[in-house]
């Protein structure tokens, strides 16, 4: 039985549809199966985050309402052994499907795959709800900016309140900016939101140029968000990595004469 | 480098504001209580405080803040010394 992770944000624009992709793409490179599900129905983006728009025949919808099988609705990406998409509908209405309807879906996606990533619309009303239902883990993406925190933290209280257990991404962080005192850092957004960091990712012109062409930045393999999102993946799948935390010489010495606590 | 100077000058980067305005915004969200149901409790608690000792009730300061997920709910209020 696969896992079922809703990549969820409450703001809109700050990276969900482009992190579900990479991370998708980054599991599939692991050896993992996953599917894509796109739960932003009636504003579909996945597809053309991923380059597959071209070859959409079923959609989510048409699964829920039994006009095809939920497997018959995956669109292979070709690029990959074990990577699939279920694209949103383009002309129904986010409360086309309920929250009961959703859960089954991805039930049935789970049985025949390892990772199931719901990239969640934007919002916290019927969408959002539609999204978490079949969820068992949840990934908040935030960028380290006043509004965008302020409405993870309201998506974080509905997860708590629906027994979703969620890690955070902060994305599109500057280091630059950090440095010079005019960007939270990624210490400051987990401290605010009090979850357990999954990466931090940096702001990157790579990101823009792969998604340009439809191609999720980890499969070009170049640049600091591709490497970052990789690691996520296999912090993800359970593979042990190293936290690259920016550790001093001093701090990482006095750690290792326990003179102060290592991070948890 | 103007940045750079105004934090020089005010002591607070506008990182720093940035986590205090939030502290701030996230205590009143995660409460549900908008400013003027606050200001109402607020006349309220120094009314109660004023049955018992002597305050000046436009003193009295209400705060919500949040740290790690906990909100707290702070009153302050300078007490008069008594007047006989």
């Amino acid at each position: 039985m696969g896992r079922a992770i809703v990549i969820t944000s409450g703001k809109g624009g700050v990276g969900k549809t482009t992190t579900t992709a990479n991370l998708g793409a980054a599991l599939a490179q692991l050896g993992h199966s996953v599917v894509l599900v796109d739960a932003d129905i009636g504003l579909r983006n996945l597809d053309v985050v991923m380059g597959l728009e071209n070859r959409i025949v079923y959609h989510l919808v048409d699964a829920i309402r039994g006009k095809c099988t939920a497997q018959k609705a995956l669109i292979k990406d070709r690029r990959m052994e074990n990577l699939w998409l279920l694209p949103a509908s383009q002309t129904d209405d986010k409360d086309a499907v309920t929250p009961e309807e959703m859960r089954k879906l991805i039930g049935e996606l789970r049985a025949t795959h390892d990772f199931v990533l719901i990239d969640s619309p934007a919002g916290i009303e019927q969408g959002f709800k539609n999204a978490i239902a079949g969820a068992d883990e949840a990934i908040v993406v935030a960028t380290p900016e006043v509004s965008s925190i302020r409405d993870a933290d309201r998506v974080v209280g509905l997860l708590a309140a629906a027994d979703v257990p969620a890690r955070l991404i902060v994305n599109r962080i500057s280091p630059n900016l950090v440095k010079k005192g005019d960007m939270l850092s990624q210490a400051d957004v987990i401290e605010i939101l009090a979850l357990e960091l999954l990466g931090a990712v940096p702001l990157d012109d790579i990101v823009i140029a792969t998604t340009n062409k439809g191609v999720p930045a980890v499969l070009e393999g170049k640049g600091l968000a591709a490497k970052e999102l990789t690691r996520i993946a296999k912090k993800l799948a359970g593979v042990e990595v190293e936290d690259k935390e920016a550790v001093g010489f001093f701090t990482r010495l006095s750690r290792a004469l326990g003179l102060s606590a290592s991070p948890a | 480098m103007w940045n750079g100077i105004k934090n020089f000058l005010s002591g607070k980067s506008s990182r720093e504001v940035a986590k205090g305005r939030l502290h701030l915004v996230l205590a009143h969200d995660r409460t549900g209580l908008e400013g003027g149901r606050l200001q109402e409790m607020r006349a309220e608690i120094a009314a109660v405080i004023a049955k018992y000792v002597e305050i000046d009730s436009d003193g009295v300061e209400i705060q919500i803040e949040t740290r790690s997920r906990q909100t707290q709910l702070t009153v302050s209020s300078a007490i008069q010394p008594r007047s006989a």
